[in-house]
């Protein structure tokens, strides 16, 4: 009798939690077109487009017991305890959320954790269940080979059967799209149905977040699409997202993250497999992947200095992540960092577009954190870790934290993870997404300084003066916008402000990158407003430094150095109006202390030699195109 | 009697009872660990051709109705097996599991529950501080700067125009019936407590914010209030499912624990 309801209850509990949660609707009885939009974007609207919950196959492996709910609760500015037991809460809410957990094999950890053990018949998969009931460090080992056999093509057929995984994968992704709908409040915090798309052929990184316009009653028709192993066309994505508008008349973008991490392939001269780049190929690209997410918890992916030996500035989140691909399977080599990163991509558009006619690399920026806690995280006093596994303590900074090997990457290598800033007509999903397709973005590494960057043929120095984002709008284009027919140089407005709870700014620069008449690629980084002019001068390209008022040992900076508001008028004083060009703004805070000196004041960390222990976090704005006359 | 039973039904440990003896009575009977015959009734046939059929929205062929009674031998021997070398008692993994379930069951019943406004409404009046609106100020600014703080306020005292005194700053001139975190939002924390204290009507300060110093023209401050259930339905209904989940796990263990005698040796 006693073993009759133990296996009632087995099956009685399944059968309850199929029936769970089916409701739509959103916080405050609100839809999108409730919500009245501004003429222009007048706001700024703060947010991560790149979280993981305990639905990521990875994310439950490391141990995190947050999920999608918990997470949308943290993102409000609620305050949560977090998988190790401390409380955590964000110092001011985010205006928006993206979870985007991994298609492949969703919630397929948890089932395996979840699974009787006499039924598990792979090797594999009975010695990593056995692993992770044994302890959070046996959850950690299993996640380690997971994201390791998925690159090297390896894993288990019955974690990737899709038929398998089919219905395990409808529940989880139509319960998750049902607390989305309870926690999205348009006018308030816009919370986006998403998931991450994890190709990886050899350890090469070439995932995408895949983010809906779209709320439940679209979004429930379909899954989430998983590339499943091995080196399949990233086009098959787009397929799918052709499939989905034209299925639900919603409305899809992908977002390609941690480049750095790609061994040249995320933006390379040919499309897929060496052959040649077609405008087709190009177009849809474009079309499809408006954004890129410049910087995150893994590196960040604006420059390099071996592709820019003149940026002082390129060398920020490149240690350990420049050394390989994402399981370091593969060695990176120079020749790989073209492919690699954000500004030499935004060149190699250009001069793509000279010879097909399209520029399949037009994106605009953001950043995001890829915090696998479900805490998104983004600030240096209040690093969560990248997963469960690195919550604070005393010696995640020091550990390493390779995800195949355990060569070359160590805790201090994270960043603290970054921010995405939206120039949006209203907080709902729908001004969002809409304000993310026309680029009008910027990247931040955590710090939520306010960007304005305008480009027009018109301004004059006095344009500051009056309402100029009006003029900016009015006669101009905003970040992310196209200049045509030259009038005379292009003039650009900047103004940057402060965090208001933050570091002074440093200055503010100006990339420009052009493609010249024999096909070559440029680039030169202008400084065009800094604080303290008076005593900081220009010496050639090369700027006097702004100073350091950080104290290593109170993990603390003063203001007393830096500007809380820098703007200008600038015009481009080398400018051909017969070559093809981008420029992008970069705004530059003074010296604040990174993540790990909060945990040697708060948990007396050890931290090794070489340990980078300050940085000049910074924002980067989406491009302004130039195009000459065909 | 009615009043007898209705509180008994709102018993996790109840609906854990309910639910087991529900689908104990579907699928018909006691299992005998120690008996070593399985039979296959008709409708635990009907049973699996209806799960799948949920699953992959039609019927199972006959090869497959095959493959899934199968299936379910298999099951049933290797659960008994396992319990006939006790493998559910010596088994950590199964027991943190039995426990997670168990945990789980009392989970899912409270998120299947519908609160009614009354219910809602007592929680409300019970965490108004939750809800409430934060007090809202309506203002002037000129942001100092390195300026001089105490000429520019005397010229402000004068009547000179704003727009036409201080250092350029991005952030608005003036707001109007602005909640306190949306002041701080723009401002840094903390700005907008210390401006609600002015007098109204005249030029204040300097105040820091986060950028520096500025003087400041309180216009307007009202108080916080707390909006009708009718407004904030969803928000509050998510806290409520939070708290009562949490709850309910308490309870039914508290109730679960009741039944025990515990014995802690001394170290």
């Amino acid at each position: 009798m006693r073993i009759s309801i133990r296996n009632v209850m087995l099956i009685s509990s399944a059968a309850i939690a199929l029936t769970a949660c089916n409701k739509t609707g959103s916080m405050n009885g609100k839809t999108d077109a409730d919500i009245k939009e501004t003429a222009y974007s007048e706001r700024v609207y703060w947010g991560d487009t790149h979280l993981h919950t305990s639905n990521s196959i990875d994310a439950f492996g490391f141990g995190v017991k947050l999920g999608p709910e918990e997470a949308l609760r943290f993102a409000r500015g609620e305050e949560v305890t977090a998988t190790w037991g401390l409380k955590a809460k964000l110092e001011r809410p985010l205006d928006f959320l993206v979870i985007a957990d991994h298609s492949g094999g969703l919630g397929a950890l948890q089932t395996l954790f979840d699974a009787p053990r006499l039924l598990i018949q792979d090797p594999t998969l009975l010695r990593w269940y056995d692993m992770m009931h044994e302890s959070p460090e046996g959850r950690l080992k299993v996640t380690g080979e997971l994201i390791d056999m998925a690159g090297s093509n390896t894993l288990p057929a019955a974690l990737r059967d899709p038929e398998r995984t089919q219905k395990n994968t409808t529940k989880i992704w139509t319960n998750h799209s049902s607390i989305v709908e309870r926690y999205n409040e348009p006018g308030k915090f816009s919370a986006f149905m998403g998931f991450e798309y994890t190709l990886m052929p050899s350890g090469d990184n070439m995932h995408r977040v895949v983010m809906f316009r779209d709320g439940k009653d679209k979004t429930d028709k379909v899954l989430p699409y998983d590339p499943g192993q091995g080196d399949t066309p990233v086009s098959q994505l787009w397929d799918y997202m052709d499939a989905y508008e034209k299925a639900t008349g919603g409305k899809v973008l992908a977002i390609p993250h941690n480049s750095n991490l790609s061994n040249g392939r995320m933006f390379e001269m040919t499309g897929p497999g060496g052959t040649p780049m077609t405008a087709e190929y190009a177009r849809r690209r474009a079309s499809r992947e408006p954004l890129v997410e410049a910087t995150q918890i893994k590196g960040d992916s604006e420059a390099h200095p071996f592709l820019s030996p003149n940026d002082e500035f390129a060398d920020y989140g490149k240690a350990g992540w420049e050394l390989g691909n994402l399981t370091m399977q593969r060695a990176t080599k120079p020749d790989m960092h073209a492919g690699n990163y954000v500004r030499e991509a935004l060149k190699r558009g250009l001069a793509i577009e000279a010879k097909t006619g399209v520029n399949p690399y037009k994106f605009g920026m953001i950043g995001s954190t890829d915090s696998h806690t479900a805490l998104a995280t983004g600030d240096e006093n209040n690093f969560f870790g990248k997963h469960a596994g690195n919550e604070p303590n005393a010696n995640r900074a020091s550990q390493p934290q390779n995800l195949g090997t355990r060569l070359g990457r160590f805790g201090w290598n994270y960043l603290a993870g970054g921010y995405a800033a939206v120039w949006a007509k209203a907080n709902t999903r729908s001004a969002i997404f809409d304000a993310m397709m026309r680029k009008e973005t910027y990247a931040t590494t955590g710090p939520r300084m306010t960007v304005r960057f305008f480009g027009g043929w018109n301004f004059a120095a006095d344009t500051l003066k009056g309402d100029w984002v009006k003029a900016g709008y009015a006669t101009g284009v905003p970040m992310g916008g196209d200049l045509k027919e030259a009038k005379g140089a292009p003039k650009f407005i900047v103004s940057a402000t402060k965090d208001p709870i933050g570091a002074n700014l440093d200055r503010v620069q100006i990339v420009k990158g052009w493609v010249d008449a024999n096909g070559k690629l440029h680039e030169k980084i202008f400084n065009v407003v800094w604080s303290s002019p008076a005593t900081r001068t220009l010496s050639g390209d090369r700027l006097t430094p702004v100073g350091d008022t950080v104290d290593v040992a109170t993990a603390s900076y003063k203001n007393s150095i830096g500007a809380p508001q820098l703007s200008t008028v600038w015009a481009d004083p080398e400018f051909n109006a017969g070559q093809k060009a981008y420029y992008y703004a970069r705004v530059l805070e003074i010296p604040t202390p990174r993540w790990v000196l909060f945990d040697v004041l708060r948990y007396k960390a050890k931290l090794l030699p070489g340990t980078r222990v300050k940085d000049q976090e910074r924002a980067y704005t989406s491009p302004i195109w130039y195009h000459p006359k065909a | 009697m009615i009043g007898r039973i209705v509180p008994l039904l709102r018993e996790p440990l109840v609906h854990f009872l309910i639910a087991g003896a529900l689908v104990f009575a579907m699928f018909g009977g006691t299992v005998d660990p120690a008996d070593r015959s399985i039979t296959v009734t008709e409708s635990q046939i009907r049973g699996l051709a209806e799960q799948w059929e949920a699953t992959w929205q039609r019927q199972p062929t006959p090869a497959e109705v095959d493959g899934l009674i199968r299936d379910y031998i298999k099951d049933e021997v290797y659960y008994r097996e396992a319990i006939r070398l006790g493998l559910d008692t010596d088994d950590i993994v199964m027991r943190r599991r039995m426990r997670s379930k168990m945990e789980f069951l009392v989970a899912a019943q409270s998120e299947n529950e519908a609160p009614s406004d009354a219910t809602l409404q007592a929680w409300l009046d019970g965490h108004k501080s939750k809800y409430a609106t934060s007090k809202a100020v309506s203002f002037d600014q000129v942001f100092v700067g390195e300026g001089d703080s105490a000429r520019i306020s005397a010229q402000l005292k004068t009547g000179m125009n704003p727009a036409t005194l201080g250092a350029p700053l991005s952030v608005p001139a003036a707001l109007e019936d602005s909640q306190v975190e949306d002041i701080d939002r723009q401002f840094g924390e903390g700005f907008a407590n210390r401006i609600a204290q002015y007098p109204l009507g005249q030029w204040q300060g300097p105040v820091e914010s986060g950028f520096g110093p500025h003087i400041v023209r309180v216009r307007k401050v009202s108080a916080g209030s707390v909006p009708p259930l009718s407004k904030i339905r969803q928000k509050v209904e998510n806290d409520w499912r939070e708290a009562n989940r949490k709850s309910r796990e308490g309870k039914a263990y508290q109730a679960l624990l009741d039944g025990y005698t515990i014995r802690i040796a001394k170290p």
